[in-house]
C-alpha cells in the first residue's frame, strides 16, 4: 500500500526550485526554459489531498519567485494552477497511466505559466513579443519539451513522494 | 493515487484565497521600490536580493560545469537562426574583430601599468569582478557579478570590460553581488553619440574635441534594443551624420536627467544605416562591442569626473 508523504513532496518541490534557480538560466535557449518547479509540483501534488496540493503549489511558486529574479507572484500563480490541475487529474485517472497523464498536465501548466508570465510583463509595462509569434515559437515548444522532461523524470518523482506503508495484516 | 480526496470545497476555497494572495504579491512587487535607488528597496525585492546573495556560492560552483553547455547551446541557437551568407559575414566580422583586438591589446598593454598605478583619471573603477551566472528568464539579458556594496558598487553604475567597453549597468546590488542589466536587454537605454572612426580611439576612449564643437552635427540618439534582436540607435534625425563603420559611444546625456553614464564609453560599431523620406529618424543597426556569451571579468565604474550627485 502506498501513501503520499507531504514532507517528501515539499522537499522535492524545494529542491526543484533551488535547481531551477541555479541551473535554469544556463539551460534557457530562446523561449525554452526547463520548468523543474512546475514539473515537481505536478508530480508531488497529484497524490495529495486537494488542500495539501494547493498549499504545496503555492509554496513551490513563492519559492520560485524568491529564488529567481522574475516578477514576484507569477510563480505563485503558476504553482497554484499546476497543483490544482494535478489534483483534478489524479482524481480521474486510471492506474498505470499516471505518468502519461501527469506529463500532459505538466505541459499544460508550463503553457499556462508562460501565458501568465507574458500577461504579467505586459501589465507591468515591460516589453513583450507579438502574442501569436510567442504562442507558436515560445509557448508550444516550451510546453512540449517540458512535458517530455516531465514524462522522463515523473516516475522517479512519484516514487520519491509515495511512501510504502505495510498493510495491517503485515504488521 | 486514486485515493478519495478530502473536502474539495476547502481545496477550492484555499485555491481562491491563494490566487488573490498571488495577485497581491504581484501588485506589491510591481509597485514597490526596485532597489535602483538606495533606501528604496521594497520587501519582495529584498527577499530576491537576499536569495541571490545566498545562492552566489552555489551558482559559482555550477557555473564551472554549466557554462560550456550554455555557450555551446547559444552558439547552436545562433547557427540555426542564420543563413550561410550571414554566417560567413559573421566569420569575417570575427576575423576583423580579432585583428582590431590584437592592435587594441597592444595599446592596452602599454596603458596597463598606468591603470595599475593610478587608473584613469576620469573614471574610478571598482575591483575586478567575476561573472557568476546569467539570471532571469526568456525575456531578459542579465548577469550576476561577485562585487557588491562592500566593494563600493551602487545601483545604476556602468559596467565595462577592459577600460571603457560598455557591458551594461548595475541594477540590484547586495553586499557581495550585483545584478547587471546588459546593453542587449530590452530595458536598457543610454544616450549615445555616433562618431567617425578618425575622431575616436576605442582603446583609450579619447574623443577628438572636434566632435563636441557646436557646428558639427554628428548623430546623437538613444541606444535601444527589442526582443526581435534589433540593437541600434533610435531618434537620430535624418539630417545628422551617421555612416556604416562609425563608432557608437555614450554621450553622457539622458535627456535632462543626471548623467547615468560618463561620456565616451564604447558601445559598438554602426553596421547599417537606412533612412526613408517618410521617416522622421534614421534606422541605425549597431554591432555591439561586447559578446554576452564571452563575459568573464568586468569592472564597475563607481565614479567619474562630472557625475551629478
Amino acid at each position: 500500500m502506498e501513501q503520499a508523504s507531504v514532507i517528501r513532496a515539499a522537499l522535492v518541490v524545494a529542491v526543484a526550485a533551488l535547481l531551477e534557480a541555479v541551473i535554469g538560466p544556463y539551460l534557457t535557449f530562446g523561449y525554452f526554459s526547463p520548468r523543474l518547479t512546475l514539473i515537481a509540483v505536478v508530480f508531488a501534488a497529484a497524490p495529495l489531498r486537494d488542500l495539501q496540493a494547493v498549499l504545496l503549489g503555492f509554496f513551490g511558486g513563492v519559492l520560485l519567485d524568491a529564488l529567481g529574479g522574475d516578477l514576484f507572484g507569477v510563480g505563485a500563480l503558476g504553482g497554484l494552477l499546476a497543483a490544482g490541475l494535478a489534483a483534478r487529474a489524479s482524481a480521474v485517472q486510471s492506474r498505470g497511466t499516471e505518468r502519461v497523464l501527469l506529463a500532459q498536465v505538466a505541459g499544460i501548466s508550463v503553457a499556462a505559466f508562460d501565458i501568465l508570465g507574458y500577461t504579467a510583463r505586459w501589465l507591468s509595462g515591460l516589453g513583450v513579443p507579438q502574442l501569436g509569434e510567442y504562442a507558436v515559437w515560445g509557448v508550444l515548444p516550451d510546453a512540449l519539451i517540458n512535458a517530455v522532461i516531465a514524462f522522463l523524470i515523473g516516475g522517479w518523482l512519484l516514487n520519491i513522494v509515495n511512501v510504502k506503508t505495510p498493510h495491517s495484516w503485515e504488521k | 493515487m486514486g485515493r478519495r480526496k478530502s473536502s474539495a470545497a476547502s481545496g477550492v476555497a484555499a485555491l481562491l484565497i491563494l490566487c488573490v494572495s498571488s495577485l497581491a504579491l504581484f501588485t506589491v512587487y510591481v509597485k514597490e521600490g526596485d532597489c535602483a535607488r538606495e533606501g528604496q528597496c521594497g520587501p519582495l525585492h529584498t527577499v530576491q536580493l537576499g536569495a541571490a546573495e545566498v545562492l552566489q556560492p552555489v551558482r559559482s560552483v555550477f557555473a564551472i560545469v554549466l557554462e560550456p553547455v550554455w555557450r555551446t547551446g547559444e552558439r547552436v541557437m545562433g547557427a540555426f537562426d542564420d543563413s550561410k551568407e550571414q554566417q560567413l559575414e559573421r566569420k569575417l566580422q570575427e576575423a576583423e574583430a580579432l585583428a582590431s583586438q590584437a592592435s587594441r591589446l597592444e595599446r592596452e598593454n602599454a596603458q596597463l601599468r598606468e591603470l595599475l598605478e593610478g587608473q584613469r583619471t576620469s573614471y574610478e573603477y571598482g575591483p575586478l569582478a567575476q561573472v557568476v551566472a546569467p539570471v532571469g528568464d526568456q525575456f531578459t539579458q542579465r548577469i550576476i557579478i561577485n562585487v557588491g556594496t562592500e566593494d563600493g558598487v551602487e545601483p545604476n553604475r556602468p559596467v565595462v570590460i577592459g577600460e571603457n567597453t560598455l557591458v551594461g549597468r548595475t541594477t540590484e546590488v547586495s553586499r557581495h553581488t550585483a545584478q547587471v542589466m546588459l546593453i542587449t536587454d530590452q530595458m536598457f537605454a543610454a544616450g549615445v553619440r555616433i562618431i567617425p572612426p578618425a575622431q575616436f580611439d576605442p582603446a583609450s576612449s579619447e574623443i577628438s574635441p572636434a566632435v563636441t564643437s557646436e557646428n558639427v552635427s554628428y548623430g546623437q540618439g538613444l541606444l535601444e534594443t527589442d526582443l526581435e534582436g534589433y540593437f541600434g540607435v533610435g531618434l537620430v534625425p535624418q539630417s545628422a551624420r551617421a555612416e556604416e563603420g562609425d563608432y557608437v559611444v555614450t554621450s553622457g546625456r539622458a535627456g535632462d536627467k543626471e548623467l547615468l553614464f560618463p561620456p565616451g564609453l564604447y558601445v559598438g560599431k554602426v553596421q547599417s544605416v537606412t533612412s526613408q523620406d517618410i521617416d522622421q529618424f534614421k534606422k541605425i543597426v549597431v554591432e555591439p562591442a561586447m559578446n554576452p556569451q564571452e563575459l568573464e571579468e568586468v569592472r564597475v565604474i563607481t565614479d567619474w569626473a562630472g557625475r551629478a550627485g
